[in-house]
Formats: C-alpha cells, sequence, structure tokens
C-alpha cells in the first residue's frame, strides 16, 4: 500500500511539475501576450536586420504593452515560395512585406485579395499622410477608390541598385586607389587588369544567377539607356532587352568574362557578396541595402568605398530609375489584428520615432518618411546619398497609370511580364556562359512579351477600358531627366 | 468382433463423429449453421481488412487521389492559387504547353537524367554488391555504411556540398584540380549544359548508390548456393558463374529494379535547385523545376498552368510505370521458370 500511494504521490508531483513547466512553454508560444493582449506578426526578408527588428519589437511593445509584435525574417528565396502558401492555408502574417513589381505592387496583391486598406479602410489622418512629400499617396500605386494600402517605406532617390562597391584592401594590393574609381568601361577594364595581374582577387563578383544577375546588368546598362525593373523602355513603350543598347551593356559584361574580370561560377547575390567581403574580388555592384549586408558579413565601411557605376566611355546617355516602388509593407487581408497593424505602422512611421532613427543610424538604407540626412551616420549610406543627388544619376519614370487610370484595372503588363518572369535572366545567363549573341533570344522574349502586353490592351479596350499602348509610351521623354507629365 | 460395415454410406446418412470429430463438434452447436458461421467469420475478416486498409486507404485518398483530382481540376483554370479558381480556360494550358519550348526541353533533360543516372548506378552497384556478397569481403558492415551514408544526407544539403566543391572561384575540388596543374583554376562544370547534366547525374548516382547496392545484394543473396557448388563441381569459373547463372538467375528482379531506378530518377529537383537552379539560362531544366518555377516562380502565380504541367508529366510517368508493369510479369514468368 505505501509503495502504492507514493507512487500516486509520485504521479501527482509530476503532473504539478509538468503544468508548472508547460505553462510558461504554453505562454511562450502564445507570444507572451498573455491572454489580453495583441501578438501581431510580421514577415519580411531582410535577415541581416534581424537584431534590429528585436529591439524596434522590444520597443512597441514597451510603449504598447498591449500589443506583442513577432518579427519574423525569411530568406528571400524561401519567403517567396512560403508566403504565398502561408495565405493559402491562412496562416499567414498580419503585415507583410512585398516589394516586387515596384509600382504594379498593390493591384497585384489586391488581385491576389492578399491586403486589405490600412486602419480597416478609414480615412487617413493628415498627420500621417503628411509625413511623407507631396506625391507619395498615388491612386492606382498605394490608393484606390478613396483607401489607402500602401506608404513608401524606402524613398526612391537614393534607394536602389546602380552603385560601385570598391574592396580598399584589394585596390591598395593592385596599386590603385579607391578615391579615384574607374569612371568608365575602359577604366574599368584598366583597373580590372591591374587587379588581375596584381592579386590574387577576381575583379568584379558578379552574381549571375538567376534574377541576381541584375545587379551587375542594372549598373551598367544605366549609362546606356534608361528602363525599369522589367527592362520596359516608356520612350519608345517597348521591352528593350533586344534594343541596341541593352545588347552593347551585355556584350561589354561578355567581354569582361571573357578578359576573366569576372569572378567564375555561376554565383548567387550572397556568394558574391561574401567575396567582396572577403577580399576576394575588388569591385561589387549592387543597391543601397548592401552596406548593411556587408556589415552582417564582418565588413566594415571604412573597408571599402562607393562610387558611381561606370558609364560607356563616349559619355552617360541613360540614367538608373526612380518610380513609386517603395512601398513594401502591406496588411494582410486575411488579418484580424488591423487595429493594431495599423497603430504599429503608424507608429513605426513616425520621422523621428525610434524605428525610423535607429534604421537610418544602422545603415539599413534610406526612408521616405523621415530626415534621412540627421539620422545616417554610416559613411556608406552616405556616399550614396551624394552620388545620388547628382542631377541624372537616377531620374523618375513616367508613371502610366497617372496617364491612364484605368491602367488600375488593367492586368495586361502583369501579363506580359508575368509569363517566364525570369525568362530574360535566364537568357543573359545562358548567354554569358555560352559566349553566344543574346539577341535571338532578346528578340523572342521581346516579341512574346510585347505580343501579350498589345492584344490583352485590345482586349481590355473592347471590354470598355481606356487603355492601349499609348499609355506606356512616352516619346518626348528623355532618358536623363525626371518625368514631368505635359500640364 | 464384428467389423464395420464397409459398403458405401447412404447419401442421407450423417458423418459419424468418430471420422469427423472436428466438424461433429462444430455442428453440433445447437442453432448455428455452418454457413451462418462461415459467414459471420467472412465479416469479422472483412472488418479486420478494413481496418487494417483503413488508414492507408484515408491517407491514400487526401494526400493523393485528391490531390490528382484537383490538378487535373486546376490545370482547366487560370489560377494564381488564392481564392476558388474561377477563370475556366478550357485546353489552353495543355495547348500553350505542348508548344512551350522550354517544357520540352525539360522533358528531355528528365529523360536524359533518368537515363543517364540509370545507365551508371545500376551497373556500378550491382558490381559493389557482387564484390559486397563474397564471402572472403572483411569490413562488409563498414563497407555497406560507407556505401549507404550518403543517401542518410539530405538532398538539398548534398547539393549545396557540391555547389560549394565544385565552385569554380574557390571550390575546393577546383582549386585541388588547379593545384595538381589539370585546370587553370576556372573550370565552371555548371557553365555548360552537357558538364551541368553530367555534374547532376554523377552527384545522383554518388547519393543513392548505396541503395541500389542493397537492391542488388537482396537480389544476389537469393541465388541459391547449390547452383554455385554444381557449377564449381563442373569446373565453371567466377566469370562463368557470374554470366552463366548469377546475371540470369537475378534478372526478373533486376527488371523491377531498372524500374525503380528510372521513375525515382525522373523525380528529381532538389539536386537541379540547389546545384543549377536550372541553368546555365534554361539548360538543366527539368520538368519537377519547371513545374515549381511555374507555381512559385514569381507573382502571378500560375497554378493553372503548372498543374497541366504536373498532369502531362504523370501521364508519362504513369506510361512507363504500365510498362514497368508488363516487363514485371514478364519477370515474374521467369522467375517461375528458373524456379526461384
Amino acid at each position: 500500500m505505501g509503495t502504492g500511494r507514493s507512487a500516486g504521490t509520485s504521479r501527482i508531483g509530476r503532473l504539478a511539475l509538468a503544468s508548472v513547466v508547460v505553462a510558461p512553454l504554453l505562454a511562450a508560444c502564445g507570444g507572451g501576450s498573455g491572454s489580453s493582449g495583441t501578438a501581431l506578426k510580421i514577415w519580411d526578408y531582410s535577415a541581416e536586420q534581424t537584431d534590429f527588428h528585436k529591439k524596434v519589437t522590444e520597443e512597441f511593445h514597451r510603449q504598447h504593452p498591449d500589443i506583442t509584435v513577432q518579427w519574423q525574417s525569411i530568406s528571400q528565396d524561401e519567403y517567396k515560395r512560403t508566403l504565398p502558401l502561408a495565405f493559402q492555408s491562412g496562416q499567414g502574417p498580419d503585415i507583410f512585406y512585398w516589394s516586387d513589381n515596384g509600382p504594379l505592387a498593390m493591384s497585384q496583391l489586391l488581385d491576389q485579395k492578399w491586403i486589405q486598406p490600412l486602419d480597416g479602410g478609414s480615412a487617413l489622418p493628415a498627420s500621417f499622410t503628411e509625413r511623407w512629400p507631396a506625391g507619395s499617396f498615388v491612386n492606382g500605386v498605394n490608393q484606390l477608390d478613396g483607401k489607402t494600402y500602401g506608404f513608401p517605406l524606402s524613398e526612391s532617390t537614393y534607394w536602389g541598385p546602380g552603385y560601385m562597391f570598391l574592396n580598399k584592401k584589394v585596390f591598395a594590393d593592385a596599386g590603385l586607389d579607391t578615391a579615384a574609381p574607374p569612371k568608365t568601361w575602359s577604366d574599368l577594364k584598366t583597373a580590372c587588369a591591374r587587379i588581375k595581374a596584381e592579386t590574387k582577387a577576381y575583379c568584379i563578383a558578379a552574381p549571375t544567377k538567376d534574377v541576381d544577375f541584375q545587379r551587375i546588368f542594372y549598373a551598367l546598362a544605366a549609362g546606356e539607356y534608361t528602363f525599369n525593373d522589367w527592362f520596359f523602355d516608356y520612350r519608345k513603350g517597348t521591352f528593350s532587352l533586344a534594343e541596341p543598347q541593352a545588347q552593347k551593356v551585355f556584350a561589354f559584361i561578355q567581354e569582361l568574362k571573357k578578359d576573366g574580370y569576372l569572378a567564375p561560377g555561376t554565383n548567387d547575390k550572397n556568394f558574391s557578396r561574401q567575396q567582396f567581403a572577403s577580399g576576394q574580388a575588388g569591385i561589387m555592384m549592387d543597391g543601397t541595402w548592401l552596406p548593411s549586408v556587408l556589415t552582417s558579413l564582418g565588413m566594415k565601411s571604412d573597408q571599402y568605398a562607393v562610387a558611381p557605376h561606370p558609364v560607356p566611355d563616349d559619355g552617360s546617355k541613360g540614367a538608373l530609375w526612380s518610380q513609386p516602388d517603395g512601398n513594401k509593407y502591406w496588411v494582410s487581408a486575411k488579418s484580424k489584428q488591423s487595429k493594431a497593424a495599423w497603430t504599429f505602422l503608424d507608429w513605426m512611421t513616425r520621422p523621428d520615432g525610434y524605428f525610423a532613427k535607429e534604421y537610418l543610424k544602422d545603415g539599413f538604407g534610406t526612408l521616405a518618411f523621415a530626415d534621412n540626412a540627421r539620422y545616417i551616420t554610416d559613411p556608406a549610406i552616405r556616399r550614396i546619398t551624394k552620388i545620388a543627388d547628382e542631377p541624372g544619376y537616377r531620374v523618375k519614370l513616367p508613371l502610366p497609370v497617372a496617364k491612364c487610370p484605368d491602367l488600375v484595372k488593367s492586368k495586361a503588363y502583369v501579363k506580359a511580364i508575368g509569363e517566364r518572369p525570369t525568362w530574360e535572366y535566364e537568357a543573359m545567363s545562358g548567354a554569358l556562359n555560352s559566349g553566344t549573341s543574346l539577341r535571338p533570344e532578346a528578340q523572342r522574349i521581346v516579341a512574346a512579351r510585347q505580343k501579350t502586353l498589345t492584344d490583352q490592351l485590345k482586349q481590355e479596350a473592347a471590354q470598355g477600358l481606356k487603355v492601349s499602348l499609348d499609355c506606356f509610351t512616352f516619346p518626348d521623354w528623355s532618358y536623363t531627366s525626371d518625368y514631368r507629365p505635359a500640364k | 468382433m464384428t467389423l464395420a460395415p464397409t459398403g458405401p454410406r447412404p447419401p442421407d446418412a450423417a458423418p459419424t463423429t468418430a471420422a469427423r470429430p472436428r466438424r461433429a463438434a462444430f455442428r453440433s452447436r445447437p442453432g448455428r449453421p455452418p454457413e451462418g458461421n462461415r459467414e459471420r467469420a467472412r465479416g469479422r475478416d472483412r472488418l479486420w481488412v478494413a481496418a487494417f486498409l483503413g488508414p492507408f486507404l484515408l491517407l491514400y485518398l487526401g494526400f493523393t487521389l485528391w490531390p490528382l483530382i484537383a490538378t487535373v481540376y486546376y490545370s482547366f483554370f487560370e489560377w494564381s492559387g488564392t481564392g476558388p479558381p474561377e477563370q475556366f480556360v478550357g485546353g489552353d494550358n495543355y495547348s500553350r504547353l505542348l508548344g512551350d519550348p522550354l517544357f520540352w526541353q525539360a522533358v528531355v533533360n528528365t529523360l536524359l537524367f533518368a537515363i543517364g543516372t540509370t545507365l551508371i548506378k545500376l551497373p556500378l552497384s550491382l558490381l559493389a554488391a557482387l564484390v559486397m556478397t563474397r564471402k572472403w569481403l572483411r569490413a562488409k558492415k563498414a563497407l555497406r555504411t560507407v556505401f549507404f551514408a550518403p543517401l542518410i544526407i539530405p538532398v538539398a544539403m548534398a547539393g549545396l556540398v557540391f555547389t560549394y566543391l565544385l565552385n569554380p572561384s574557390n571550390g575546393a575540388l577546383n582549386s585541388a584540380l588547379h593545384g595538381l596543374g589539370l585546370t587553370d583554376g576556372t573550370t565552371d562544370v555548371f557553365a555548360n549544359r552537357w558538364t551541368a547534366l553530367l555534374a547532376l547525374i554523377l552527384i545522383s548516382v554518388w547519393q543513392v548508390f548505396g541503395q541500389y547496392m542493397i537492391y542488388w545484394m537482396a537480389a544476389l543473396q537469393n541465388v541459391p548456393d547449390e547452383l554455385y557448388e554444381a557449377a564449381a563441381l563442373d569446373g565453371a569459373s567466377e566469370w562463368q558463374k557470374l554470366t552463366r547463372i548469377t546475371l540470369p538467375m537475378i534478372r526478373p528482379v533486376a527488371v523491377v529494379i531498372v524500374m525503380l531506378a528510372l521513375v525515382n530518377a525522373m523525380h528529381v529537383f532538389g539536386l537541379v535547385v540547389t546545384l543549377t537552379g536550372g541553368g546555365p539560362g534554361t539548360s538543366t531544366y527539368v520538368v519537377s523545376y519547371f513545374i515549381y518555377r511555374q507555381a512559385f516562380g514569381s507573382l502571378p502565380f500560375a497554378y493553372g498552368y503548372a498543374s497541366a504541367a504536373a498532369l502531362l508529366f504523370s501521364v508519362m510517368a504513369f506510361v512507363l510505370v504500365t510498362s514497368q508493369g508488363l516487363f514485371v510479369r514478364r519477370a515474374q514468368r521467369l522467375r517461375k521458370e528458373y524456379g526461384v
């Protein structure tokens, strides 16, 4: 009997102990918000900002004890796969990051039924919208039918691809000075020849795997002509990879490879960034986000310099693009925490708030709603802002939806770019590795996309939408200046 | 002493309990006709069958049949994966697919991969199995573990390891080849369609080699020892034993192994994702990767188109499996002929 009682007592004891141990664990699983609190899930793919996000969520929770934010960063490739599945299975986040296709993001996300308006569709206070420069809220880009769905996070003058990063040690070993960076394509080849001859490093860490090819192509092509991130040339109203300018840029990249100036291998951006950070390559062309990535790789900003992208020897004839593509954080259509989401986003976008100050201080980039010059301390980002402030470095693209408001309802462009979305990069990677001409495949790509665009526009026009290829054509615009619509 | 009657029993006479004690006892249960008992027993059997098959059938319905039906259904829609499919497009996805050169390139690559891996891994693993079943061989367990170990490594991890090993910038293999003066240090096996495909094939063979070696070992162990002993008595050489006894005897099983190898290889996906990403360009696209890119490439997702591709590929795999059935039946006949 004694044994039985002892066993029973021990069983009860174990149960009690288990409940003591498990209860906090369960609470932790629930986000630790307690029974009355709200847990807000945010997803993005800025892995280098994980520590920053942790600080942000702690600060927000300190100021709003009833809301606990769980901010999760997933790797970019994984994210694009995980998010759709999460939405399908009803397990999506409350707020998510999505920047694909820039100004088209909102209409695409609405089409996918992934987003809801900010603050449940209520009219937003002027104190919120006034945080951004005039013209930041555009119908068809982040507003629709009087409701606001998004807001520009990063501004579009400094933010974007097209900067050249130079590893100071590799340059010094080659007897080169980063203060005198290569300015033209010939200069670039000369510098590469020197690096190749004098050091064990490769000259350019150029990712050429899939869409990562864009990093070197965008930077070099900006000296030839101006296009958007889908190679669309608004001056001609056509997809442009088959155009002579694009062919010339690609041929130059092929020359760099042939001369052994590109680090070998079909590498992705992460591999190339590591090559650059570890001194295995002297040059990398990338965007405003690179300084924070390099910091996470252990490379400090005094170990590298930033310079404008090199231009053709006969001078620049184009520019990098600027468009309203900074709308990145969206509230999920399925979220039941729209009020809490709004509270968080309103708090996050305060120009002098914790998020803005710390984001800029940590050098993650530039913000559309804050005084960048005041808070940016990172020398590399400061240099980037100086470079992009030069007239004609980054120009405002025409905005088709402003010319033809019915484009908000059109799916023509999305359909045209949606057919084999990475076709351009597949073609470039194939031609680069085989050393063959890009032109035949580029012509096929352009013909296919252009046909889809025009056919679909005609169909939509027949259904009553005021849309045509003319909506995408701005023949009077110059590649090197901001587009300004005729009044 | 009287003898028991030996004449034929009258047709209506009941069997004696002495002659059939069990059945008699069975029949002697009051009010329970034998047919009913048999039926009841059968019913119980059916219940057990249902109980054992139920979980499998449920999983099969949920994870095989239902997705298959859904795939057929989705393939007739233009659907981005969110909400119910609304835009019915009939056979458009199929006609587009049949005219899509990338799909056919993926099909060709898949077949090349399947045939290539099968042609390499099966003879190699058979050779290894022949050695591993020799009585004189020491450390069999250790060797078996060594050959089987790569199979335990997840495909994605194996792909990443080889990505770094083969990377022309700083990969260990390239550095070693460069160090030996065999290359200029910039050899990129993934820069060319054929070398990239060959790399995929060889890495895949490295990974699944152990699995097929085990299959062959199982087949070899089924060959009766007496045949070898008889052959030895007749003065047969090892080569004669191999070609006249071993290979003919394992032929029926070999057919199954070949078909398994082909079908398994047609599902290649993870290695392509991690090693080549379908590149250079699209030159190493395989069907699974093609489907994946269509379904998850970028917005708007083309689930309808991906479903059509998946279904068309399933039909191809089905044809292969059906042909496997024919070969297996012939193999079974051979097994009976050989008496194994």
